[in-house]
């Protein structure tokens, strides 16, 4: 009989770390108890100390997450496009160009070639092409697979458009607060495939997520604002929309948004690898493009071993100024919350 | 006469295009602005020898902040959309778009499960728009409520606690506090 006792939670992680994922002696009771146990701490951590949080996540996890992120969408890249390379094309072009557009803003700004007087209406632009090109996406991706109509996405993509416009700061907002939530669906289509028995229990397991945050909401939604009185936690409260919000407590919104990058950061850099969905970790040879016999071996392992570089010089960076490489870091990491897409759409 | 006509009809116009342009009407007070809700509670001290306004550090640091806001961009969201006008314009736009697409997606849905869903979200929409304009969306009692009996408790000398808004107006004039009083049996909102 399985019985859920945390005391076993190291060895189930054990046993998953060593690829036996199909190991009977982690039951579907053992994955709940790490999955509410992790949600638990890092609701627990996020409310107490929220800017201590938001800092040592971001300076541990941030850089590895995104090396195991890049890792796995290699995993999910096919060796040949086939009829999906219109896709891939769009996808690759959109991921490119709304990167560029997206940190060419602050840089004209800081260089002094715009005055940020359009910076909204530029906002707004910047999300509609953004929703524009995933709706694309999805109907590409629809057209894929028979029997699918997805066309429904058009007036839905117009509507998310039009409340854009009506407010693309806080539409902006929105995308910080729920791109963290992606992660735990790409984590649900991988337990579909590759541990369909504990699916059941992640959904269960999902629902314990809004009592977390109301939870959160009860507990913190009467606290006095954080002491944003240096650049660094003005930064933090900002990025979490205290200046959006202002009269919602601005250690909810740190609390909230930090809770939501822990369960992120926990999706992609502990629970995809510990199922087996980016592969063997150091094997090249494990990833399609490498793998196939007109692959790129060497090119990826140079890529994947320069993205190991660039999470150290990301930890340097953090190291010798905290403030502005997590400014230059959540700029240029829109590549990543982009390329989310197009590669979830492939899971569906 | 036909000058006399040409004299009369040049009058008309004048008078008439005043109309339209208010002619040398006074500028209307510029409106307070919002600048922050906070509570506010009523007492008397029979010691005392001033009035005397008590403000919260907390509430202090707040006003002051919105008061720094004030002079940039302290509009709302609502006051954002309304002052906005070209991107409500374009919101409309895509608005008109989102609902063409829908009736297109909806007639060439031949499914029944899309049809029946479709009908529940009409009819669940439905069911919350009839059930906004009854109940008048999510809106408590009016603030005025809390404040009807603040003459009996002036008089007994008890404490009357309610909703403030600290709006802020040009010049500089004493400080003025509006209690909302409503005549018992009026005709307004009870």
């Amino acid at each position: 009989m399985n019985t859920f006792d945390l005391s076993s939670t190291p060895s189930a992680l054990a046993a998953l770390a060593h690829g036996r994922a199909s190991d009977p002696r982690v039951s579907a009771k053992r994955f709940a108890a790490i999955v509410l146990a992790g949600g638990l701490l890092s609701a627990a951590l996020a409310s107490w100390l929220p800017l201590q949080m938001s800092i040592a996540t971001v300076f541990l996890f941030a850089g590895p997450h995104n090396w195991f992120e890049a890792r796995y969408f290699l995993m999910r890249l096919p060796a040949r496009f086939g009829r999906s390379r219109n896709f891939f094309l769009l996808a690759f072009a959109g991921i490119g160009i709304l990167t560029a557009a997206y940190i060419s803003f602050p840089a004209l700004y800081y260089a002094n070639l715009w005055s940020g007087a359009n910076w909204t209406d530029a906002i707004a632009i910047w999300n509609t092409v953004m929703l524009l090109w995933i709706a694309a996406l999805v109907l590409m991706r629809g057209r894929q697979q028979a029997n699918r109509d997805w066309f429904w996405v058009v007036p839905v993509t117009f509507v998310l458009c039009s409340l854009n416009w009506l407010g693309p700061e806080v539409f902006s907002l929105a995308i910080v607060y729920l791109h963290p939530l992606v992660a735990l669906w790409f984590l649900e289509r991988h337990l579909r495939r590759n541990k369909p028995e504990w699916v059941r229990t992640y959904h269960r397991c999902l629902l314990f997520l809004p009592l977390l945050a109301a939870a959160m909401l009860w507990q913190l939604a009467r606290t006095p604002a954080l002491t944003d009185d240096n650049g660094l936690f003005w930064r933090i409260t900002q990025h979490a929309g205290a200046e959006l919000l202002p009269n919602v407590s601005s250690h909810l919104l740190v609390s909230m948004h930090v809770f939501l990058e822990m369960l992120h950061y926990g999706v992609w850099i502990f629970a995809l690898p510990l199922i087996g969905a980016t592969g063997a970790i150091w094997q090249v040879k494990s990833i399609p493009l490498a793998k196939h016999s007109r692959g790129f071996p060497k090119l990826i392992a140079a890529f994947l071993l320069c993205g190991l570089f660039a999470v150290g010089v990301l930890w340097f960076g953090f190291a010798a100024n905290y403030t502005l490489t997590r400014d230059i870091y959540f700029t240029i990491a829109m590549a990543h919350v982009l390329a989310e897409a197009p590669f979830l759409l492939r899971m569906l | 006469m036909k000058r006399t006509l040409f004299a009369s009809a040049a009058v008309l116009a004048l008078l008439a295009s005043a109309i339209f342009a208010f002619a040398d009407i006074a500028r209307p007070k510029p409106a307070p602005r919002g600048l922050l809700y906070s509570g506010l509670t009523i007492t008397t001290d029979s010691k005392a020898y001033e009035a005397r306004l008590i403000i919260s550090e907390g509430t202090l640091k707040h006003l002051q902040e919105a008061a720094a806001r004030s002079g940039g961009d302290n509009a709302g969201l609502s006051e954002k959309i309304m002052h906005s006008s070209s991107r409500t314009i374009v919101a409309g736009v895509f608005m008109f778009l989102a609902i063409s697409f829908a009736g297109i997606w909806f007639a060439r849905s031949s499914e029944k499960r899309h049809t029946r869903a479709i009908a529940a979200v009409i009819l669940v929409a439905a069911i919350f728009g009839i059930g906004t304009i009854i109940v008048r969306a999510n809106a408590g009692p009016p603030g005025y409520i809390r404040w009807q009996n603040l003459p009996q408790a002036l008089k007994d000398g008890k404490e009357t606690s309610g909703g403030v808004s600290i709006d802020l107006v040009p010049g500089d004039d004493n400080l003025k506090l509006i209690i909302p009083m409503r005549k018992s049996g009026g005709s307004g909102e009870e």
